[in-house]
């Protein structure tokens, strides 16, 4: 279990912005075994300076990381897969080699790297690719040997800074599905994507970060019940002002009527509607982690 | 094998496949293999060819033992003079009284002739002259040129290959900073050991490099017969070379290293180098300058001055003989230089490694807690 509280990160200011920055406000958030854990938030929102905290690429000025209960060390890091969000490879190493240079300097041994890697490189697409130079690769392909380094040692955590990003729809599947084994396998898995409905579809919980600032946390369905839904009413050819005084929005798409609200007394405005025109719809909707990240961090 | 080992051997099997390196060592064994047949094309003639018209043979041998003669007989002046004049033989000896030359005859021929000449006719005479015994009460100088010529490539040599594999030393810390590959590699190994592993891996490339230029140039010196030159004392030379290269190259890969690890980009090491290239350059131009007068002030006080003495030391042990005691007292400095800038330049990479972007200054690192 990974266990993160209280986290706080200021940037010494330079020649541009002289009073600094407060990346981070004290974030804290839980990550248990087997779960995928989504990381969302707006652009400098503190992400990726929270996971570069918790590899030890930086260090907070304040607050705790801890793994399975104690205080995370270098040993710890050496099991964990880690993939930054600025890609780093050598330009000149082929994709085979590379991969299988981390999974050996994670320890593994020579013959376990090897095959390692070969499960990974098939598994990406990428076994033609082997004997290939990374800076002959497509980026996307540079991308899929990024993540192979992150995988390739069996890590016992996982923590990737958008991993989805520039990859096709295909590659997209074929990595939620490692993620996905990996985590059944017991694997907390860490990601951070601007890709909400990927992070909707996959993630078992979701945190959304604003301004260094957990602002909201837990399951999608927690989230969702604590956002609420919208009541939506679509009635055909109302009687003109039918909807005066109840609460909520409506919009005019030609002779149909959509009403959206969030309070009010849903029999009451059923009824309204019934007496005015011809109910096409009536519902509660759920709203996408989209509509629930707006609404966060607004 | 623990982390450094496999940072070391990346940067070998990396380096070694490139056809840049592979080249790089050919050209430099042919130049340096090639340079020890150059005392034979610029040395005199090792050998004359004489002939003979109604004449004695002349006992050449036995006045210079260290030169070949080759000795033709001709029938008649005609047919002397027309080997002669064809470059056939340097010079032919006709009835025992004068000689037949094209143009003027070589010094060196020419006075041996003559005394030669001159001491069988005193001899058949019945006058014996002993020989004027030589007998030097300077150094010993007989090895001087070879002496000199050999520090004179020394001194190329390390030159060029700390220089060289101190940049590319340099250039791997930016590239691995600038690409943020440090990110991850430093959530695996400890920056010590990376720092460690790229400086020993890029280490022994350079041993490599310079094992190859020692066994060409000694071998070729074997081939061309250079190597009869060869001062006593040459295998503690040559090995006083390999430690010197290795002691003078963790001084300089380690602090270039540091100083890399300032900055993120390529462009920038050039001149985030530059103090560094200034402090080997300014050994280069004493280590010279010490192949000329290695015995002099100069070269005398600066080879136990490190890192300065990792130059001037291993060229000053080629161009003359420096007692041990010297040499002992400054490797052991040089070691003492090693072993701090190790700690500096493990501790400003650790410490600057991480903060890619802007140049960060050496005194903030430094101050940094
Ligand atoms: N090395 C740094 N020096 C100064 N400020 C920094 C540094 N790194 C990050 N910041 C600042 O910290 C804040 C958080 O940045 P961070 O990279 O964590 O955001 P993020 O959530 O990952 O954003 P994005 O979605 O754009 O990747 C930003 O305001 C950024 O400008
Ligand atoms: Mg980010």
């Amino acid at each position: 279990m990974l266990e993160i509280s209280g986290l706080r990160k200021r940037f010494a200011g330079g020649p541009g912005a002289p009073e600094g920055k407060q990346a981070l406000d004290g974030i804290g958030f839980t990550v248990r075994p087997g779960e995928m854990f989504g990381f969302v938030g707006a652009n400098g929102a503190g992400k990726s300076t929270t996971m570069r905290i918790v590899m030890g690429v930086l260090k907070a000025d304040a607050g705790t990381v801890s793994w399975r209960g104690e205080p995370m060390t270098h040993a710890d890091r050496q099991r964990f897969g880690y993939m930054p969000e600025e890609r780093g490879l050598y330009q000149k190493m082929r994709a085979g080699e590379q991969i299988e240079y981390f999974g050996r300097l994670h320890g593994m041994s020579q013959a376990n790297a090897k095959k390692a890697t070969e499960d990974l490189l098939e598994r990406l697409s990428l076994t033609d690719r082997r004997n290939s130079s990374v800076e002959s690769l497509s980026l996307g392909n540079q991308q899929r040997v990024q993540l192979a380094v992150a995988l390739v040692h069996d890590p016992e955590l996982l923590i990737l800074d958008e991993p989805f990003s520039g990859l096709d729809p295909i590659a997209v599947d074929a990595l939620a599905t490692v993620l996905q084994e990996r985590c059944r396998g017991g694997v907390p898995v860490i990601f951070s994507s601007h890709q909400l409905e990927l992070v909707e579809r996959l993630c078992d919980s979701v945190g959304i970060v604003s301004a260094g600032r957990m602002v909201a946390s837990g399951t999608v369905d927690e989230l969702r019940a604590a956002e609420g839904g919208m009541l939506r009413v679509v009635v055909r050819d109302p009687a003109p002002g039918w909807a005066d005084g109840l609460p909520g929005q409506v919009d005019v798409q030609g002779n149909r009527h959509v009403l959206v609200t969030e309070d009010g007394d849903d029999q009451d405005i059923l009824r309204r509607a019934i007496k005015a025109g011809h109910v096409e719809h009536f519902g509660v909707e759920q709203p996408t982690l989209t509509e629930i990240f707006k609404e966060a961090v607004a | 094998m623990n982390g450094m080992m496999l940072v070391a051997r990346r940067e070998i099997t990396t380096q070694i496949r490139t056809r840049s390196f592979v080249i790089s060592l050919l050209v430099t064994v042919v130049v340096v293999g090639a340079l020890a047949f150059a005392p034979k094309l610029f040395d005199r003639p090792d050998s004359y060819t004489i002939g003979t018209v109604n004449s004695q043979q002349l006992p050449l041998e036995a006045a210079a033992p260290d030169i070949e003669f080759e000795w033709r007989s001709f029938p008649d002046e005609a047919a002397a003079t027309r080997a002669v004049l064809d470059g056939d033989v340097d010079a032919v000896l006709v009835d025992g009284a004068k000689v037949f030359t094209d143009g003027q005859i070589e010094t060196e021929l020419g006075v041996l002739l003559q005394s030669t000449h001159r001491e069988a006719k005193l001899g058949a005479a019945g006058v014996q002259i002993a020989p004027l015994q030589m007998e030097s009460v300077g150094a010993d100088t007989r090895y001087q040129a070879a002496r000199t010529g050999i520090a004179v490539v020394l001194v190329l040599v390390l030159f060029m290959l700390i220089l060289g594999q101190v940049m590319m030393v340099a250039m791997g810390v930016v590239e691995e900073k600038g690409s943020r590959i440090v990110e991850i590699l430093l959530s695996s190994v400890r920056p010590w050991q990376l720092l460690g592993g790229k400086v020993i891996g890029l280490g022994v490339l350079g041993l490599i490099n310079l094992g190859a230029i020692l066994v060409a140039g000694i071998g070729a010196s074997f081939a061309s017969g250079f190597a009869a030159d060869f001062p006593p004392g040459m295998t503690g030379i040559v090995a006083g070379v390999l430690v010197w290269f290795v002691l003078g190259y963790a001084f300089f890969a380690t602090l270039g290293a540091a100083l890399a690890s300032l900055v993120s980009r390529q462009e920038e090491v050039g001149n985030v180098m530059s103090p560094m290239t200034m402090l080997i350059m300014a050994a280069y131009f004493v280590a010279f300058y010490a192949t000329t007068d290695p015995t002099g002030t100069l070269a005398t006080i600066v080879s136990f001055v490190p890192p300065f003495s990792s130059m001037v030391m291993p060229v000053r042990m080629a161009a003359t003989e420096v007692p041990l005691w010297e040499v002992a007292a400054s490797a052991g400095l040089m070691v003492l230089a090693v072993l701090a800038i190790l700690a500096f330049g493990a501790k400003v990479y650790e410490r600057a490694v991480l903060r890619t972007g802007a140049r960060v200054k050496l005194g903030e690192v430094l101050r940094a807690k």
